[in-house]
């Protein structure tokens, strides 16, 4: 008889856990119980890890499918808007060099190709603007530090693309309680003394402290850097990358603004240092920042006086944590009647924010591809194992792509970084193509893809990459081309003259509520 | 616009024309009604939902142009429509509301001095010779009183409709008869497939929260729409002559 799949077992009760049991209960649970039982287990003796955090795009319709309410959101987890993220001194460390990965696509993208048109001009013109300025009306937008929609926009509409700040120790407790409220997902606090394995080879029950037995049809292993389910128990090797993205240590404080009403950045700035670099992510009432580093390259202490030359006098008092970051993944993800998600799968460090949006799209494609029985999950596994590895490939190829494209030599961080041995072949491969051929749909043709063309577009353009366009085609589309930059300019004014202060929009959807429609 | 609290003391040589009140919707596309001024406006206007650009918050309005700042109703003299809102009859009077831009304070009766109805061959007064609030006065007071007893109706039937679903976005993509496309967004109505399929519970709801009248009201309001478009067609073709003429 069949093995048909009631049941899934989630353990760990981070952002990982509390996600991936809202994303399954949304689209699986059904109000007369006939549908699939949730189970979600966490230890209250266990912490999380819990830094500010930055989103994807994605994360708007992950909330919106989970019947979650945007103006909640904003009440509830210190959440501000996150329009993309400008990156300092990545090229050459000079205090003007910055450029911005902004999250709508160039104008006319992806049948116009304006990349070429602008490196022709750029060429010619010492004065041309910078690529992502050409293109998109986003990096006016952040340097003016406005919010990307109106109060009269409904919820999760933007009138320019974003994503998400928020306090991830906040958006946990939400998201818990929306999941067990509303979702109807068994919320179990234990801890888990035992995984006992059927001779199958898979899991066949937990043992806990108080609450007896907790068996399932799927488990799902959310328990961060231990993985206690993918790597303890069913000894899936860990595969490190620090031979390609070096970072290996975070230092992360909190910083207070100097007044309530103080402006907040609509982006994420990433500000390059000697060995690693600084992220720094405004929310409503503090910024989260924190250094990341090789410790390879240098020492904690030294690393120390870097983030707090950066932070200034403020945050001397608050002592920063260390957090050991051990860049790579799991050799596969799913393994019999078990799949990791977030940490326990692996962690990068968060140069491109890609933990949260790996959580949303490895659960949701758990949710969508759902075995029905135990006797198909294998197939399923096999699928969710060629993707998860594809996605993991290609966000180290990106995150590589920020360090190779820097003309940094002030460490033997940034020298090393460029070292042809550390290069994913897949990223030198992609690299020789561009030399002469903008980005384009055609260099990712998988229905897996992280990053949109137009992303490499905006970091390779950005860092100053040289495409040579001597042996371009003459250009059928120049009329359409001159057009779109017309367009991105007059889209300039409109919405620089139109969109409201960054935390004056905040205020407003924390006193009114932004609406259904 | 300049608002002073209504002082029947300091305000009692002021002479007022009532009938300028009506210039001053020459230019808006939108007037906001409350829930008692439905049914009268439902015969003559499309009514609208839209939302507060300071507060995102929805209001009830009569739709009077196709675009902003547009009043077909207006003639350059008058209003010719055969009920206008209360929110034009009060002119040049304000009352303060909770969220309201214009600076009045809370239920205080306050004038706009520099409203063209304050002129000197006014033929209104607020007091009578006796010091008495005269006749108009006491007609813009019980219009006052309407317009904040309606208001609170109209946030209860808005509320009632949104926690329900049962407001929708509408687009009007219009094509004149001079092939000009008009494009107007940000307007809301009841969606009727939604309204209809509401089980009996709700329905019942409706009914005793006397919101049923409204909606009705609101979705037979629609089919002035096309009234709209025929006056800007001909207030179109009425320019062309005279165009043509000219030249």
């Amino acid at each position: 008889m069949a093995h048909v799949i009631r049941s899934i077992c989630i353990v760990g009760g981070g952002t990982a856990g509390w996600l991936t049991a809202g994303i399954i209960a949304a689209r699986h649970r059904s109000e007369d119980g006939h549908g699939i039982r949730i189970t979600l287990i966490e230890s209250d003796t266990i912490g999380t890890v819990g830094v500010g955090e930055g989103t994807w795009p994605t994360m708007r319709t992950t909330l919106k499918k989970m019947g979650v309410s945007e103006t909640d959101f904003f009440r509830e987890c210190n959440t501000s808007f996150k329009q993309g993220a400008k990156f300092a001194r990545w090229v050459t460390g000079d205090p003007s060099d910055f450029y911005y990965h902004p999250l709508v696509l160039p104008e006319g993208f992806p049948s116009l190709d304006l990349a070429s048109a602008w490196m022709e001009f750029a060429e010619k013109r010492q004065d041309a603007p910078s690529f992502s300025n050409a293109v998109s009306y986003q990096e006016a937008v952040c340097e003016l530090g406005l919010a990307p929609k109106l109060i009269t926009s409904p919820e999760y509409a933007g009138i320019a693309n974003y994503a998400y700040h928020l306090d991830a120790g906040r958006f946990v407790s939400f998201i818990r309680d929306h999941c067990v409220n509303r979702l109807g997902v068994h919320h179990v606090v234990d801890d888990v003394t035992r995984v006992v394995r059927s001779e199958t080879g898979d899991i066949a029950y937990l043992e806990t402290r108080k609450s007896g037995q907790l068996e399932g049809d799927l488990f799902i292993d959310c328990s961060g850097f231990r993985s206690l389910l993918l790597g303890e128990t069913m000894g899936v090797p860990f595969v490190d990358c620090s031979d390609v993205l070096f970072i290996d240590r975070a230092l992360a404080v909190q910083v207070p603004y100097d007044a309530e009403d103080s402006d907040i950045v609509p982006h994420t700035v990433s500000t390059a240092q000697k060995h690693g670099w600084i992220w720094d992510i405004g929310l409503q009432s503090r910024r989260g920042v924190g250094y990341v580093f090789s410790s390879r390259h240098t020492t904690a202490d030294a690393a120390l006086g870097e983030l707090q030359a950066y932070v200034g006098e403020k945050p001397r008092s608050l002592q920063p944590r260390e957090i050991k970051i051990h860049a790579g993944h799991r050799r596969t993800f799913w393994k019999g009647n078990c799949v990791a998600v977030g940490l326990a799968g692996g962690f990068l460090e968060p140069l491109e924010a890609s933990a949260l949006v790996l959580i949303e799209l490895s659960a949701e494609m758990i949710s969508g591809m759902l075995p029905a029985t135990r006797e198909t999950m294998d197939i399923i596994a096999k699928r969710f194992n060629a993707t998860t590895q594809y996605r993991w490939d290609r966000i180290i190829d990106f995150l590589k792509l920020h360090y190779i494209l820097s003309k940094r030599e002030d460490s033997r961080f940034w020298i090393d970084n460029r070292d042809p041995a550390s290069i994913p072949d897949s990223l030198k491969d992609q690299i020789e193509l561009w030399r002469r051929r903008a980005p384009g749909d055609q260099d990712f043709t998988s229905n897996a893809e992280m990053f949109p063309a137009a992303s490499y577009q905006y970091v390779l353009f950005g860092m100053g990459f040289r495409m040579d366009t001597s042996d371009r085609e003459p250009n059928r589309h120049a009329g359409a081309v001159e057009q779109a930059f017309a367009r991105n300019e007059s889209l300039k004014i409109k919405w620089t003259k139109t969109l409201p202060n960054n935390r004056n929009l905040i205020n407003k959807i924390k006193e009114f509520g932004l609406q259904k429609i | 616009m300049h608002l002073v609290e209504l002082s029947r003391a300091e305000h009692s040589g002021l002479k007022i024309n009532p009938d300028l009140a009506e210039a001053s919707a020459a230019r808006q596309h939108l007037i906001p009604i409350v829930a008692s001024e439905f049914r009268k406006a439902a015969t003559q206007y499309p009514i609208v939902f839209a939302k507060n650009p300071e507060t995102g918050r929805f209001g009830a309005f009569v739709l009077n142009g196709l675009e902003p700042e547009e009043n077909l109703f207006w003639s350059g003299t008058k209003l010719d429509v055969a009920y206008v809102p209360l929110n034009t009859r009060r002119q040049p009077f304000f009352v303060g509301t909770a969220d309201a831009s214009s600076g009045a304070n809370h239920g205080v009766l306050c004038i706009d001095i520099d409203s063209p109805c304050l002129t000197a061959s006014g033929q209104k007064s607020i007091v009578d010779a006796d010091g008495s609030d005269s006749p108009y006065l006491k007609e813009i007071l019980s219009i006052v009183d309407e317009l904040v007893a309606g208001q609170k109706q109209t946030g209860s039937l808005i509320d009632t409709a949104l926690s329900l679903d049962l407001l929708c976005p509408i687009v009007l993509d219009i094509v004149l008869q001079d092939g000009r496309t008009l494009y107007a967004e940000g307007l809301y109505s009841i969606d009727e497939n939604r309204f209809r399929s509401l089980g009996k519970d709700k329905v019942e709801k409706l009914w005793n929260e006397g919101v049923m009248e409204l909606i009705y009201s609101v979705i037979i309001s629609t089919g002035q729409i096309p009234n709209l478009i025929r006056l800007r067609n001909e207030r179109e073709s009425l320019s062309r002559a005279w165009r043509d003429n000219e030249n």
